[in-house]
């Protein structure tokens, strides 16, 4: 087990410095020098400071000692300054960060629980009008963008059903006390984590529906049935323990793109998270702030692949004795 | 006295969706208590179908009992619903299949495989079904059997894999036990080993023992008596010497025939020409016709009868005298 | 030769017509491109021009026959000239990723050992990286120009194909035919373009299908985030002109996301009929 750890952990250094470099490369490509714009962007025009930035970006230096102090920066999470925010750009970003955490969290787990439970009703129910009514409904979800989904949830909850609000995270205003703010949160919160949620969902429930379709036919599962066990401990024990392992894969791999997901969501629904962020950093050609969400995303994701890769080891004991 | 096991006029019918086919065609044949009857024939003869069919466990889509009874000391198995089986099986009739590799839960130890079924049907929980449990692998002859319990079915050999498999089968002490080619996928040597602890644990519990197989070899060595199968029919019945002896249907004349002796006589290894029919094809009268070397013109009209000769023995052929 | 070649092709056209799912996505892909192609046709004037009083309804004037939007330009124009920008998206930006996903993956089990390990590394790199993001930072840097967004995209989808690309040349490099060619000299590339691509292909086809729609959902949320190119009309851009009038005008934001969703639907169904036609598996016993 320790050899694994160790295996994946020398496997995602070298795509962090991946990433770093990519970052380092699309700066170069701006057009102008970076320093240009970001000091007619936001307004710089001391000239102490613009020599301070200049040093700072070692504009002066040959490229590949810019790319190593970038590479250095970076580990020390020195992402550079945003003056539209008036604070370092990492401190910017992990104000931003656990709104955007909740919300991907609670997408998630709202589609694994969806789905896995469309996907395993689907399969016990195998080619009757349920079947066909989950898969219909899974591949609406599926199809339809993200953010249009969102739109069409707003107009019929928020606009004519009222239940729940347009967007935002809290209500100015609100009840100050725990539960209510909690009850506020959870308001807010709905909408976009059914958005995001609905999506996954939808891969979810189809993976789970074949990958129980599949396991159902192993020889395993007929030797469970010879010994007369019954059919709920054959489904859930030895049916189902196998058939969550894709969907446990697909859930690590997809981190990536829930990010993504989460930042069209925030944008629709204004919810003040990373994804917000950037749509307003790149609107104002922030690129300090846009640079730095990249690379942190990045890295973000290479790190919970890791932890996702180690507990699928855990998971499945064929994967530990290798 | 009345017959552990009694097969009455067995017919199996398999609906697909290019017609209609009779996978079994009203097969009976007996066992009796501490009897092992082979059931013998080539692959697709209907022999595993005829076990899946005794335990309750035909694929349902296309596969569904439409005739005949099996009656497990007088009571009918057939007329019984799914519930009621699940008390049979494991309990009253057990059943070991080909590969053991693929026949266990990948993702269970062995010992949670063995547990359940005390449970189940023992009513055995926790310390006492772990303490029986590892009785059980001793008695299948699996060395340290304290330390295997803990151990999952990837970290064993085929062989051992299937002396676990045959521990979950008498776990409960069955009447009787339908061995589908439980040898076919192991090592010459493990084979042998896996067939004497076969042979023992029938002698130490009176068990009738179903063997289904396709290997003469194995026929001589392991059972009393012999049921050759074709195309879903049964067409010769003897004791194991007599059959042996004295083989009255052309086919199974060919099958000894084309097996190599044992004494090693360098006679040409006789070869059943052509091969089995489709059974959505079968020939018209006798379905060996076509590839029988004493076929005559009766045998494609009429489809020959079980005749008689003696008591114990039996041959679906017109070249039987009665 | 080419007469085994029809028949196969003709067997595959069966196959896939016997799918009803199949045959009705390839129906409205055929129509959206119709529509696309017959644009100038339909409207002879630009789609982001202003024609008329803005946020009229559907159905409520012949000349306006899904209404205006917030500017008063011609819904139906824009959603017929959003088809273009969609398809020619879709299409361009897959192909890229196609293109180079398939050199990537065929040289990596080609060649195996450190080209493998490199490539893959690289292949990696290119999955973990956040999609939007990474269109947004490009949008941002680069510029709000179609070009971009179309590189941009095909640079996050070509991880996948490469992935598949190299699965299935690693199950076909060790063949028998593959070391037959290899002794009669054949060089390295026509060994990997002449005779184990068109065996893997099939199956990088139905990727390829996948990552179209795919594709044409990205521009639409890159577009719908206004990031877009603003010269383009695009089913995006117009669900994102929409979003303020949500309350009043909710029809300018259904009516290109309804298209946006037949034509991804229709791209799956596609591509599962490819999938069946051309990976053909046991249906009865």
């Amino acid at each position: 087990m320790r050899r694994i750890i160790l295996r994946r952990l020398l496997q995602a250094i070298p795509l962090i410095l991946g990433v770093i470099v990519l970052n380092f490369a699309l700066i170069q490509m701006a057009p102008g020098t970076m320093l240009d714009v970001i000091t007619s962007e936001q307004q710089v025009s001391d000239p102490e400071q613009l020599e301070h930035l200049r040093r700072l970006y070692g504009m002066d230096q040959p490229s590949i000692v810019q790319l190593w102090n970038y590479i250095l920066s970076v580990f020390r999470l020195d992402l550079g300054y945003s003056y539209r925010h008036g604070a370092p750009v990492i401190d910017v970003i992990t104000a931003h960060l656990p709104a955007t955490l909740i919300l991907m969290l609670t997408s998630i787990l709202l589609a694994a629980i969806v789905g896995v439970a469309a996907g395993v009703a689907s399969s016990l129910k195998v080619n009757t009008i349920w079947d066909a009514l989950i898969s219909l409904c899974a591949v609406f979800f599926f199809a339809a963008p993200t953010f249009w989904l969102g739109i069409m949830l707003i107009i019929i909850f928020s606009v004519h059903l009222g239940w729940f609000p347009v967007g935002g995270m809290r209500t100015i205003g609100g009840d100050p006390g725990l539960f209510g703010a909690t009850l506020d949160l959870l308001r807010h919160l709905a909408l976009p984590a059914i958005t995001l949620g609905l999506f996954y969902a939808a891969i979810y429930a189809r993976v789970m529906r074949a990958s129980m379709l599949e396991v159902q036919g192993l020889d395993f599962v007929r030797t469970a049935r010879a010994k007369g066990l019954s059919p709920f401990r054959v489904t859930v024990a030895h049916v189902l323990r196998n058939a969550l392992l894709p969907v446990v894969t697909l859930l690590g791999l997809q981190l990536s793109t829930v990010l993504g997901g989460s930042v069209v969501v925030e944008a629709v629904f204004n919810w003040p998270g990373i994804g917000s962020l950037m749509v307003d950093a790149v609107m104002s050609r922030n690129y300090p702030v846009v640079l730095g969400i990249f690379v942190l995303s990045a890295c973000v994701v290479i790190v919970a692949n890791l932890i996702v890769d180690l507990a699928y080891a855990r998971l499945d004991p064929r994967i530990r004795a290798r | 006295m009345q017959p552990l096991l009694d097969v009455r006029e067995l017919e199996v019918k398999l609906f697909t969706r290019s017609g209609t086919v009779t996978a079994i065609d009203r097969l009976s044949f007996t066992v009796e208590e501490k009897e092992t009857v082979a059931l013998v024939g080539e692959s697709g003869c209907g022999k595993s179908m005829t076990a899946l069919a005794i335990m309750g466990l035909l694929p349902s889509p296309p596969a569904r009992l439409t005739g005949g009874e099996v009656l497990l000391q007088g009571r009918d198995l057939a007329r019984l619903g799914d519930s009621a089986m699940q008390k049979v099986r494991g309990r009253q009739i057990s059943m070991i299949f080909q590969d053991p590799m693929s026949s266990l839960n990948p993702v269970m130890t062995i010992g949670a495989q063995l547990s359940e079924i005390l449970r189940r049907h023992m009513g055995l929980t926790g310390a006492s079904a772990r303490k029986r449990a590892i009785e059980l692998l001793a008695q299948v002859r699996i060395p340290d059997p304290q330390r295997r319990y803990d151990a999952y079915p990837h970290e064993l050999s085929g062989g051992m894999n299937q002396r676990v498999v045959i521990a979950m089968a008498i776990a409960c002490e069955p009447k009787l036990l339908i061995a589908d080619e439980p040898t076919t996928a192991l090592d010459v040597t493990i084979q042998s080993q896996i067939l004497k602890l076969l042979r023992d644990l029938q002698l130490a519990y009176g068990m009738g023992i179903i063997f289904i197989t396709h290997d003469l070899g194995v026929v001589a060595e392991m059972a009393d008596r012999a049921v050759v199968m074709y195309a879903g029919r049964k067409i010769e019945e003897a004791p194991i010497d007599p059959l042996f002896e004295q083989p009255l249907h052309p086919y199974t004349r060919g099958l000894i025939g084309s097996t190599p002796a044992a004494e090693g006589r360098h006679s040409r290894l006789a070869e059943i020409p052509g091969s089995v029919p489709s059974l959505r094809d079968l020939p018209a009268g006798c379905a060996f016709s076509n590839r029988c070397p004493s076929v005559f013109a009766a045998c494609h009209s009429e489809r020959p009868p079980l005749i008689r000769p003696a008591p114990e023995r039996a041959a679906a052929c017109l070249l039987v005298q009665p | 030769m080419s007469g085994v070649r029809i028949q196969r092709f003709l067997g595959l056209l069966r196959a896939f017509a016997r799918n009803r799912g199949a045959v009705l996505g390839m129906a409205i892909i055929a129509a959206v491109v119709i529509v696309a192609l017959a644009a100038p046709l339909m409207f002879n004037y630009s789609p982001l021009r202003i024609v008329g009083r803005p946020e009229q309804w559907p159905f409520t004037s012949w000349r306006f026959p899904l209404g205006t939007d917030s500017l008063g330009r011609d819904v139906a124009a824009m959603v017929v000239y959003g088809a273009r920008t969609t398809l020619m998206i879709g299409i361009v930006a897959s192909l890229t990723a196609t293109v180079i996903g398939v050199t990537v993956g065929a040289v990596a089990a080609y060649f195996g050992g450190w080209v493998d390990e490199v490539l893959t590394r690289i292949t990696e790199l290119f999955q973990t990286i956040p999609n939007i993001i990474f269109i947004m930072s490009v949008v941002a840097i680069l510029g709000q120009r179609m070009e971009n967004i179309t590189i941009a995209i095909g640079l996050i989808m070509w991880p996948q194909i490469a992935r598949l690309t190299r699965a299935e040349f690693m199950s076909l490099r060790d063949r028998e035919f593959v070391q037959a060619c290899k002794t009669m000299g054949m060089g390295n590339f026509r060994i990997m373009a002449g005779e184990i691509l068109p065996n893997a292909l099939p199956s990088v086809i139905v990727l390829a299908s996948l990552v179209v729609a795919s594709a044409i959902l990205f521009e639409a949320a890159v577009a719908f985030l206004g990031l877009g190119d603003p010269n383009v009309a695009s089913w995006g851009a117009l669900i994102g002109d929409g979003r303020s009038l949500i309350r009043t005008s909710w029809y300018i934001c259904a009516i290109p996301g309804f298209a946006i969703m037949l034509t991804v639907l229709a791209l799956n169904l596609v591509g599962d009929g490819l999938n069946d036609a051309l990976n053909p598996r046991l249906r009865d016993r």
